[in-house]
Parts: structure tokens; sequence; C-alpha cells
């Protein structure tokens, strides 16, 4: 008895510094989010009271515009970084050669992580104005440019499709040896094998991963801030714009309600993948 | 339905998986392939359900060689090791798949289903997921599912390897009642030679792509035509002997006629099942007993010969009393012939 | 095994996608690093390296970047290895609260959470400026060493840190190895020390690799609160020195390469982690970018 006492004393005491640390670095500005988000600024004529007009605010007009711009962004770009990153997870999966699996895995580990600053410059120093591609091929003649909607696409993808070979990779290798041989064995051709077994055992992960992949998207900011500024709208640099002061008087606490648009947003990102993982690592392990 | 190994010859590489393998499987019996990993009887399995092409040789059922029909068009049911239900259906959806690409309709499959899972003991574990069924359960579905098409032969690929030991025991019993109740002729693949003597009708062993001896079980047991049969099957002891090439070895002071090769000459094993040796408590004896293990009605003694030869004697458990760890004895053989093999330089 | 033919079929198709793969992942890089070296009207030059260390701003902030990154490892580690070693060892119950806790940070992307500082941090003026706490909000702004920094990056840090110890302590049977210890007469502390945390090498490296790679590159945080961090600068000097942006860019990268090498080979000849573990630990890189 009194070791189990001791003991759970002990274990309350070894968590309560994250516990507090946590309360503090994130419960206090959670908290700031979410009364400043439902309160008026300190410059506002009235003073500050209760209003939602911060979060109406924060879906019309230009932040409205900057919202679909970044969804769209978000879901076409995971979108080709699934399409893409499952052919390529899969021609490294049943790859032969165990470095080259390796090698490609690592790589993806610091792949996925080369978002931001360097990557933006990276391709400004190869697609932008000034770029080699662009002015080795003449790309500016055909009209790309770098800043804009597709170019962020493309940049995009740069660290998604590590990202989804990443997520997908495990999976890949779930699939096991005995389900297509048993698929045959029970008469299915091998289209019946993807239509019926892999695809259906797959697809947890896969939209798993789409939902990730759109998620990380979504909440990028640096590679667009460092690349584009705000020529394309999104989300993330309104928020920052509104932080920066660049907002109407009166309406410095719009940025809060933006933050809370996007954590609605990553919330149901998450609300998705969560139970999607489980799944698929019940299936798979 | 007959099925038939002609022949076969299959390379993976620099390993040979067949090196001409010649076996028949009669209508209706359970033939056990058992042998050590390595030794092919997976690969000839796989031969069957279509999954590896011999590089020579033909497989032939009734009489007819199927080397060029694809996998999912050959009537094989095949149950493998584990894990190989598909785990997003259920248990009913997973026996009812091969109807459902035959383009079987919904409520024919579904009555299908509920008897074969009927017939394998898991009538109410129609809805379950494979996650949410142990796995001697799985093999169940497994082994439903390989006989929802109505298959000639039924393939089982080591089914019982990966369960726990009593399970084993359950299943094959499971497995032999439904083979010998449908009539089914059934390949078992298998390294586990009880599992083999206890369920099979005739036990095939294999060595190195080839087959070494194809008999019933007693048969295999009593009478092993060759010394690695006669290893592999059961416990076996070597004893030090000298066989003078006219049929006829000495071996403990004894003089035995030898079964099979008598042309055998020189220094020889001879190969004794601990049930044929007899020890006895005696003062005078040169043996030593160094250890014994009570198993019931017998007793298992390990005595040392004169020479340092270790010998394993099965003895009645009410004569074992006077042979305790210590104790000096005498070991002697029946007189029946017995298996030499000439002793390695 | 497949036929000759299917093989041949299935290598050229992987050749293909490995070749497209290939081309996209490389052309940029290898164009950056000529971007750098071919200067139009200078010709091949390799100002742009040479000029790196003495740009101004440079040393301090590359400097500020790591010292933050080393605070926030040992945070880090400092908050997360006692919580998950208790919810191992002795409070298994807590194991679903330190999950979540950990998680929590993935909701709210970066950008919000700047947002969430800045409005706290302008709660000091607004209301505390009269009473010692005030004191307090200027320290974590001191610009020379930004607590607030440390504070936000461990918070972003911690669902991949978690992930990736959580992977390790998995992967090695921490609780056996505990019993195992005190059996041969450790005392609770030296178990740890000498049993535990020398197995759990590789899950510790890879959880500070993690959250080093993401201190390094982070931008957004250490931008919007107005700080200059080794990114910050690098946007900075961006606008009128593209060259060296860039070389500076192709070095961090090369520099991330480098110390996943390093703390992979740290990690490695102690403790091998099994395959699965590390596959399942390598979603754990996952949501990175969403810090940049």
């Amino acid at each position: 008895m009194i070791s189990a006492v001791k003991s759970r004393l002990g274990g309350g005491l070894a968590v309560a510094p994250l516990l507090l640390f946590m309360g503090v670095a994130f419960g206090l500005p959670a908290v700031a989010i979410a009364t400043g988000a439902f309160t008026t600024s300190a410059d506002a004529p009235g003073g500050v009271h209760w209003t939602l007009s911060n979060l109406t605010t924060s879906v019309h007009g230009a932040y409205l515009t900057a919202l679909w711009g970044s969804v769209k962004l978000s879901a076409l770009s995971a979108l080709l970084a699934t399409l893409l990153g499952v052919p390529l997870a899969q021609a490294v999966t049943t790859s032969s050669s165990r470095a080259l699996r390796d090698a490609v895995m690592s790589a993806s580990g610091v792949l996925a992580n080369f978002g931001g600053v360097p990557l933006a410059f990276a391709f400004v120093a190869t697609l932008g104005n000034a770029g080699v591609l662009t002015t080795h091929l003449g790309l500016a003649a055909k009209g790309w440019s770098l800043y804009s909607f597709w170019g962020l696409v493309v940049v995009y993808l740069y660290f998604l499709l590590p990202l989804m070979v990443l997520t997908i990779a495990p999976a890949l290798e779930g699939l096991r040896a005995g389900w297509r041989e048993a698929a045959r064995n029970n008469g299915a051709t091998a289209w019946q094998y993807w239509r019926h077994v892999a695809l259906p055992v797959l697809a947890p992960s896969l939209l798993g991963g789409y939902v990730l992949l759109f998620g990380s998207a979504f909440a990028a900011y640096a590679t667009a801030a460092a690349m584009v500024g705000s020529s394309v709208p999104l989300l993330t640099s309104q928020i920052a714009d509104a932080l920066s002061g660049n907002v109407l008087v009166g309406q410095g606490n719009v940025a809060l309600a933006l933050s809370i648009d996007m954590v609605v947003v990553a919330g149901a990102v998450m609300a998705v993948y969560v139970p999607l993982q489980r799944r698929s690592a019940r299936w798979l392990a | 339905m007959t099925v038939e190994f002609r022949a076969l010859h299959k390379s993976f590489g620099a390993t040979k998986a067949l090196d001409g393998l010649d076996l028949t499987a009669h209508q209706g019996e359970l033939l056990a392939l058992l042998g050590p990993s390595g030794c092919g009887k997976t690969t000839a399995l796989r031969m069957l359900a279509g999954f590896e092409k011999p590089d020579s040789g033909q497989v032939l059922v009734d009489g007819e060689d199927i080397s060029d029909v694809p996998a999912h068009r050959r009537d094989a049911g095949m149950v493998f090791q584990a894990y190989s239900l598909f785990p997003h259906l259920t248990a009913a959806d997973n026996v009812a798949f091969g109807l459902r690409m035959r383009k079987v309709g919904a409520a024919e499959r579904r009555s299908r289903a509920a008897e074969l899972l009927e017939l394998v003991g898991l009538p109410q574990h129609a809805d379950r997921y494979p996650h949410q069924m142990s796995g001697g359960q799985q093999q169940r579905v497994a082994l439903a599912r390989a006989l929802a098409l109505r298959p000639k032969v039924l393939l089982l690929d080591e089914p019982l390897s990966a369960l726990d030991a009593k399970v084993r025991v359950q299943l094959r019993e499971e497995i032999r009642r439904l083979q010998q109740e449908l009539a089914i002729t059934t390949v078992f693949v298998t390294h586990d030679q009880e599992e083999a003597l206890s369920t099979a009708d005739r036990v095939a062993v294999m060595r190195d792509g080839r087959l070494e001896q194809c008999a019933g079980p007693a048969e295999l047991y009593d009478t092993p035509s060759t010394p690695f049969v006669a290893e592999f099957v059961g416990t076996m002891n070597r004893l030090p002997g000298r066989a003078s090439g006219d049929g006829s070895v000495e071996v403990l002071g004894q003089r035995l006629p030898v079964r099979g090769d008598a042309g055998t000459a020189g220094a020889v094993d001879v190969l004794v099942r601990p049930e044929a040796v007899d020890a006895t408590a005696d003062e005078d004896g040169s043996a030593r007993v160094t250890a014994t293990a009570f198993h019931g009605a017998v007793t298992r003694l390990t005595v040392a010969l004169a020479d340092g030869t270790t010998v394993k004697a099965d003895i009645p458990s009410h004569r074992a009393s006077g042979l305790a760890a210590g104790a000096s004895a005498t070991v002697t053989l029946p007189e029946r012939p017995v298996l030499v093999e000439a002793r390695a330089a | 095994m497949a036929r000759l033919t299917n093989r041949r079929g299935i290598r050229w198709w992987r050749g293909a996608v490995a070749a497209v793969a290939g081309l996209y992942f490389l052309v940029p890089l290898a164009c950056s690093v000529l971007f750098t070296v071919d200067v139009p009207g200078q010709g091949f030059t390799l100002s742009a390296y040479t000029g790196i260390l003495g740009a101004s701003g440079f040393t301090g902030s590359l400097l500020l970047t790591l010292e933050l990154a080393a605070a926030t490892i040992v945070l880090v580690l400092g908050l997360l290895v006692p919580a998950l070693l208790a919810a191992r060892l002795g409070a298994p119950r807590l194991r679903p609260l330190l999950e979540v806790v950990c998680s929590l940070p993935l909701v709210v992307p970066s950008v919000a959470l700047v947002a969430g500082y800045s409005g706290v941090l302008r709660w000091g003026p607004q209301y505390l400026s009269r009473t010692p706490l005030f004191q307090t909000f200027v320290a974590v702004q001191n610009a020379d060493f930004p607590v607030v920094l440390v504070l936000a990056y461990t918070v972003m840090s911690l669902p991949l840190a978690y992930r990736a110890l959580d992977a390790g302590m998995r992967a090695v049977d921490v609780r056996t190895l505990m019993e195992a210890a005190r059996s041969c007469g450790a005392s609770p502390v030296r178990a740890v020390f000498q049993a535990v945390l020398p197995n759990l090498r590789g899950a510790l490296m890879n959880a500070g690799f993690l959250t080093l790679a993401l201190v390094l590159g982070e931008y957004t945080v250490g931008a919007l609160l107005g700080f200059r961090p080794f990114a910050v600068w690098i946007v900075g000097i961006g606008g009128s020195q593209a060259q060296l942006s860039v070389a500076v860019s192709v070095l961090s990268l090369l520099l991330t390469w480098a110390l996943l090498l390093v703390f992979a080979a740290a990690g490695r000849p102690r403790t091998r982690i099994p395959r699965r573990a590390l596959a399942k630990a390598a979603p754990a890189l996952v949501p990175q970018e969403s810090a940049s």
C-alpha cells in the first residue's frame, strides 16, 4: 500500500513540471487567443467589451479570400503530393536494395523538415525571376512566375512529397504478401486484389496522410512569407500582417479571431487524422 | 482428386529448393510434407497453388498438367501460416471473398459463409474483424475461406506454427476431422514431426529438395528407410558398432542383423530408438546413469557408456527405482534387425 | 518470385519513378549552388561563401539560435523524460493524459501560437505595469536571450520529441530494464541513469535532433515577435544580397544533414532500435514544417 502511494506520488511529481509548463507556455496564449478573439481591442472606440465582430470580420472580405486561398493551396498541393508520393514510396519500399531504401528514407526525413526559409531561397535561386532555370530556359517569356499560386504548389511539394513518403511507407510495408496470395488463391485477378484488398487496407493511411499533408501546408507560413510576401493571399500571412499592426484601428484582435479559424481547421485535421491512424495501425501492425 | 509431382526442379539463385521431387497424393488422403526448413516442402506446396513455377518437371492433377493454369484459376484452397485474413473484412466477408470475386449474389454469399463458419465451429463470430479474434479463431476462419470455393485440393502451409501448443493440438484434430468428413485431398506442410505423425495418412519426409521416404506414420517410425528419416522422426540413439559386411553388426557386445544396406563394413553408427534400449541396474556394469527424467509410464534414462557415448533409454517407471543418477548399469538391445550408417571419417 | 520478364518490367518502372523524383529534388539544390557561384557579370566566384562570415549579424544570429536550441533541448528533455518514465514505470494511467497534453500543440499552428504569445505579452504593459510580475515580462523579452522564444520552441517541439521518446521507450521495455537493475541492487536513481537512460540513447538523440532542426529553421515566431534568430536574419539579407542568402540556405541544409548523421551515429552503437519502431517514429518527423 505504502509503496503504491509512494509511486503514485513519485509519478505525480515527475509529471507536474510538464503540466505546469504547458499551463503557462501553452495555456496562457490559448486563453489570450480565446478571450482576445471575442473582445474588442484596447484601442477600439467603445473600450473593451465582448463581441463576435472579430470572428465575423475574420470570415469576410479579404480575410475570406485568404482563407479560401489557403484551403485551395493546401488541398491541391496535398492531393498532388499524395498522388505522386504513393508510387514513389512503393518504388522505394519494393526495392531490393536496402541501402537505397535507407538513403531515401533519411533524405525524406531531412527534406520533410526543409520547409521554411532555406527552401524558399533554394527555389528563388532556381525558378525565381533571376533563377538559374528561369534564365537558362527562358521561362519568364513563357509566362512562368514562381511568385504565384502554382509557384507555391511546386515549392510546397518539395516538403510535402517526402512527408507523404515517410507517412505511407510503413503502411505499404505492412501490406502482407500473404494477402495478395490469399486473394489470388480465392480467385482474384491482380486488379481485383488491388481493388478489393490493397486499396481498402491502405485507405485509412492514404486518407490520413492526405489530411496530415493538408494540415502541414495550411499551417506553413515561413516559406510563403520569405518567397512571395503577400502576393498570394494566405491566411497565415493575414495573421502575420494583422499582428504587425497592418490593420484598421480597433481591429487588432482580428489576428486572434483568424487564429481561432486556424485552430478550428487544424483541430478538424487532427480529429480526422487520429482515428484513421489508429485504424491503420491496427490493420497493418 | 489425385495430385502428382513429377521430377520437379526449382532453384532460387544459387539455392536449389527442389531437386527432382517425385510424389503423389491420393484421392481423399491427408499427405504431410515434413522436413527441416529449407528442404523444399513449402516450395512444392506453392507450386501446387500456382505461386511458383517449376524450372522443370510437372504438377499433375488427375493426370492433367496444370503448370500453365494461373493461381487464381486453380481449384486449390490454401491456408497460410498466419495473419493472412484480410484485416478490413469481417470473418463472414473473409470467407465469402472468393464468392464475391466470382460475382456470386449477396444472399448466397451470406448463407454459404454462415454454413462454413458453422463447419469450423465459429457460427457466432461472423461479424468479428480479424483483430478481434484469437490466433486460433483466425486460422479457423482462414480454413473456412479456403474451403469456400469447394476446392478439389486443400493446401495447408504450416497453419499451426504461430499458435499456442494447446490450441495447436485442438486445431489439428479439427482439421483432421473436417478433412475426413469432406474426403478432400489435402497436402499439409509442417516441420513438426509430431504434428505430421498424428494427423496424416501418409508422411513424406523431404531433405534438400528430394523425397527421402513416404509412408504411413507407423511404418515411418518403426522402419525408417534412411538414417536421415530415422533421426528426423522421433528420438534416435547413435551407438558405435562394427559391421562385418555380411549383414551383421557388432554393438554393445551383441551381434545383430543389419536392416537395409547389408554391404556396409567397418566402423558404423547403429541407430536405435530409446524404447528399444534396455538398461538394468548392475553393480559390475560399465555404464553409468547420468540423469533421469520421469515421463509418467516410462522414465527416460541418460546413460554414459564406458567409451563416453551417451545413450537415451526409456524403461518402465516401475523398474527405474534402482537406476538413480550415479548408479552403475548394463545396457542391452533386443534381438532385432537394426539400421546402420557408415561412420563419417 | 516473379518471372524474369515481369521483374524487368518492375525494375524499369521503379527506375523511372526514382529518376523523376531524383530530378525534382536535386535540381533546386544544384541550381542553388550554381546560383551562388556563377554570378552574372562576375563569372565563377566563391565570394558569396567567403562573405558569409563577414556579413553583419551572421555570427550574432547564429550564436543566438544555437543558444536557443541548446536551452530548448535541455528544457524539452528535462520535462519529458521524467514524465514519460514515470508514466511507464509507476503510473500507467498518466499515459493518455501525457499523450493528449503533448499533442495539443499540433492543433495550434505556429502562426496562431505566436498570436497568442503577443496577446499575453500585451497584458504586461496593459494590466501589470505596476506589479513585480512586469519585470518578468521584460526579462523574458530580453533581445540578448529571449526566454519567450525558448518557451514557444519548447511547446512546438513537444509533439515531435514526445513521439520519438515514446517510440524509443516502447522498443526497449523500460520496465523490465528497471526491474532487472533494481534486482541487481541498484538504487532507483542509479537504475535510471545506468540502465534505462543508456538504452534510450537512440531515442534521446532522435528527440534532440528533431528539436534542434526545428529551432534552426524556425522563422515564424522569431520574426513576428520581433527577434532576430538565424532564419530571420537570412530573410533580412535576402532583399539586398540574394547570393549570400542562398549560400547560407545551402549551408544550413548541409548543416542539418550533417547534424542528422552525427546524431544518428551517436545514437547507434549501444541501441539498435528495431526497424518497426523506427518506422513508427518516422511519422514523428512529420508536422515539423508547420513550425516553419
